[in-house]
């Protein structure tokens, strides 16, 4: 097969996917007004501002920017249900608590961010490499247009009709890290884009906070590595939003329904590590059926959650004291 | 020279059609010609033919030989023929009297020396012969206990003919002719049929309630789990533990199995009498053709030599799309439907589906740090069960690798009482239903599954807190409904629900 006839031209792949977009494709030029002034510090650390942005969406969102009410959430593209949970946890809360989520919509933590945002009917910006009205990675386009219609916006340095090359991405993660006030790292390894944005969020004095990670993961390499040089430690979205809003000024933390103490014991089990039905009967010395109900009736009450392979692990909603 | 005249059969998938054979000997050059449509092999009776006829003390004539196999349209297969022939060939040349062959049917294969072979496929052929009120079938003595099978059952009384020799014929329609007695089936004992027991399995409390309700209930499971977590061994001991196979459906596992040549006739001592839930797992690397079945003519795919018994497909992930796309129609109509220029086939396919898989290709589960899977590698795996297999799969687990107390522990419950268990339950619900609950429809759901008030409770707040779809639904109230048969109850309870939550299968995020 030729190679042109592999990859449809730019011109055809805007064509076809963008015909929704483009009746609210915008653009804004450095300086005028509405332009992000978080922005304007990038050439003071060596790297250039932007001169224009374009978006799909809602314009306003990047108009009316407050910095300080703004978290970038980032992570590894490859990163596992660990990383992704977390991630949407994390957009979740913040978006929850009225702040702004940015992220890149790249496969694993971005995405889950956005969609954490969107799950609590709040407003994320997506930075994407490509022009704005293609949606990128490709099996993204679902995300792509929920971010739109929930009233989200999604921006970019380049114009439409450009053909995504690798340069974008670097170049895409200097925004990233200039836009938000906080920059919370979920997960990533040595010499990733993670790390980049992260290089680029220090330079430019923004906070940046880490997730902790298990030891043995090569995901957990730069997040860890920060925490160990005195980042802000963020175990849930509490963590973030006691960072950014002060501590104790919102609570995410549910409470949720009483719980008898089979179900407490069973919780407490999950909370320990025992993931399955089988482990949690061996701990507690049920049989297999008690198990199985007690887990369904926990999930149910919404204080575990089952992955796509059945496996349970606890939710951020805590049981009330007795 | 009379035209002789004789019925014998050709198998189109595990059914027998009728076959005339029809023998004329004449003046003319000598010459030996087959017409009809046959195959290579039935073209090639005709030397398997001279010589058998030589060396049985009888003559092969010297003149012009036309057998010619009706209808002449359908494409004649296999060795079956052979004996038909012969004996049509000596009628013909008058060194057999032509009353000795009236109202029988045959089928066999003949060896150069005269002796008489078996051929699959006994049981349909008898069945077929019985059916057109045939008196006797003749066929060799390794097959006779096949073809006498139809019989037994009560179906109809044709009498069954065994041969060894060619020479034999002479004492057709005497009162010197053989005659097999038929036999009762024994009953089906899978456990000691397989060899195999589930009280080998140790640990995996959950995998043994799963395995229970799909024995009891005939439904579809997944299975997710690491390498060497005792996926096979499990499934392969599913059909020990469900209920016995009853005369009739025995018969259809039997027939099938001898239409694919599998009773060891070959004197490899399993007789057919006593039949078992067969357990097929095919190779991941299957076509569609051999998972469904296919060629010219129709062969029985895997499905259908699983029919009753269990289909087992280890490493789902790895099926071509093809493949499992194939197995739609036997998974939603409980048969396969092969459709040539001039036929079509039917061929029974009602099995229990298990399919096994890694959570993601490399095996240790997303949830592990280990897994070094991309997201998008570890959902494509997810996204093949899909369509139809997804509907078919009522009950979904993910295990563990056994700890190493519980490898080293007391063996768990053997078969035989487990299956005490599940043949309670599947009575129960035979008794209410006339099905197992795996084939209850929605309509029938909202009839055969009462809901206690707590357990109507529990189901919609499954719906509305776990974002369960109305199949999902469905697939929740049919497998309660099995958990509820199992603890004996016929309301079906809070618990019974929860059970059947923590069964369910969860879509990819």
């Amino acid at each position: 097969m030729r190679r042109s006839g592999a990859k449809p031209s730019p011109g055809e792949e805007t064509a076809r996917v963008s015909a929704p977009a483009a009746t609210s494709g915008w653009r804004i030029f450095r300086g005028e007004e509405g332009w992000p002034q978080s922005l304007t510090e990038l050439p003071a650390v060596d790297e250039a501002e932007p001169q224009v942005l374009f978006g799909s969406g809602a314009r306003d969102l990047l108009t009316e920017f407050d910095p300080d009410r703004t978290v970038t959430i980032v992570g590894s593209r490859r990163s596992g249900s660990y990383g992704r949970e977390v991630a949407r946890e994390l957009g979740f809360g913040a978006a929850s608590a009225g702040l702004l989520v940015v992220s890149g919509m790249a496969l694993g933590c971005d995405s889950a961010a956005h969609e954490g945002a969107l799950d609590a009917n709040g407003a994320t910006i997506a930075v994407l490499g490509g022009p704005a009205d293609v949606p990128y990675p490709r099996s993204k386009e679902p995300l792509y247009r929920r971010i739109l219609a929930s009233g989200g916006a999604v921006i970019s340095e380049q114009p439409s009709g450009t053909e995504t090359h690798p340069s974008f991405f670097p170049a895409r993660n200097r925004i990233m890290a200039a836009l938000a006030g906080w920059v919370v790292i979920v997960e990533g390894a040595h010499r990733s884009g993670t790390q980049h944005t992260v290089k680029q969020a220090a330079k430019l004095g923004r906070e940046v906070l880490a997730v902790p990670g298990p030891v043995n993961s090569s995901l957990s390499e730069l997040p860890n590595e920060l925490l160990s040089e005195g980042a802000p430690v963020v175990r849930d979205a509490q963590d973030l939003l006691d960072h950014v809003l002060g501590p104790g000024q919102t609570q995410v933390r549910g409470v949720g329904p009483e719980l008898e103490s089979e179900l407490l014991a069973a919780l407490i089990a999950v909370e320990g590590g025992a993931g399955t039905c089988d482990a949690v009967a061996m701990q507690l010395d049920l049989d297999g059926n008690a198990a199985a109900v007690a887990l369904a009736r926990l999930e149910l009450m919404g204080y575990v959650a089952g992955s796509a392979v059945g496996r349970y692990s606890r939710t951020q909603l805590t049981p009330p004291l007795p | 020279m009379p035209i002789a005249r004789i019925q014998t059969f050709t198998l189109l998938g595990v059914d027998a059609f009728d076959v005339t054979i029809e023998v004329d000997v004449a003046q003319g050059l000598p010459s030996f010609s087959v017409v009809g449509l046959p195959d290579a092999a039935v073209r090639e009776s005709r030397e398997r033919v001279r010589s058998a006829v030589k060396n049985s003390d009888f003559d092969f004539p010297d003149r012009r030989i036309v057998a010619s196999l009706a209808p002449a349209d359908l494409r004649k297969a296999g060795p079956g023929f052979d004996l038909g022939i012969a004996a049509g060939l000596l009628v013909s040349s008058g060194q057999l009297p032509e009353d000795a062959l009236r109202s029988c049917a045959m089928a066999a294969e003949l060896a150069l020396d005269g002796s008489v072979r078996a051929v699959p496929g006994a049981i349909a052929m008898a069945e077929r012969a019985g059916e057109l009120g045939i008196e006797k079938i003749v066929v060799a003595r390794d097959s006779a206990a096949e073809a006498a099978m139809p019989a037994a059952l009560g179906a109809h009384r044709c009498k069954v003919v065994p041969l060894d020799h060619l020479r034999d014929l002479t004492y057709l329609g005497t009162t010197g002719e053989p005659c097999h007695s038929p036999q009762d089936l024994e009953p089906d004992d899978s456990a000691l049929m397989l060899g195999v027991d589930l009280e080998e399995l140790r640990g995996q409390p959950t995998l043994r309630r799963a395995l229970e309700a799909v024995a009891a209930g005939a439904h579809g499971m997944l299975i997710l789990g690491p390498p060497g977590a005792g996926k096979s061994l499990a499934a392969r001991r599913l059909p020990t533990i469900m209920p016995p196979l009853e005369d009739p459906e025995a018969m259809e596992v039997l027939r099938i199995a001898s239409a694919c040549g599998q009773n060891g006739w070959h004197g490899r001592g399993r007789g057919p009498h006593r039949a078992h839930r067969p357990f097929r797992a095919p190779h991941h690397t299957i076509s569609p053709a051999g998972l469904v079945g296919g060629g010219t003519p129709p062969r029985p795919g895997e499905v259908t030599l699983a029919h009753r018994g269990v289909l087992f497909l280890d490493e789902l992930g790895e099926f071509s799309r093809n493949s499992l796309e194939a197995l739609r129609q036997p998974l939603e109509d409980g048969e396969v439907t092969i459709s040539r220029v001039r036929h079509s086939v039917r061929l029974p396919s009602r099995f229990v589906l298990i399919a096994a898989s890694n959570p993601c290709p490399c095996g240790h589960g997303e949830d592990s740090p280990k897994c070094n899977c991309s997201a998008l590698a570890a959902q494509r795996y997810r996204n093949r069960i899909s369509g139809a297999l997804a509907d078919r799969i009522d009950i979904s687990l993910s295990i563990e690798q056994p700890s190493s107390e519980a490898l080293a522990g007391e063996p768990g419950e053997p078969s035989a009482v487990v299956r005490e268990r599940v043949v309670r339950a599947r009575q129960a619900a035979m008794a209410r239903q006339g099905c197992a609950n795996a084939d209850l429809g929605p309509a029938a759901l909202r009839l055969h599954v009462p809901l206690s008030k707590e357990a109507r409770r529990e189901l919609t707040s499954g719906h509305t807190k776990l974002g369960l779809s109305g199949r999902g639904h469905d697939r929740v109230r049919r497998v309660a409904r099995t958990l509820a048969d199992l603890g004996g109850r016929e309301e079906v309870s809070a618990e019974d629900i929860d059970g059947a939550l923590a069964f369910r299968r969860r879509s990819a995020k």
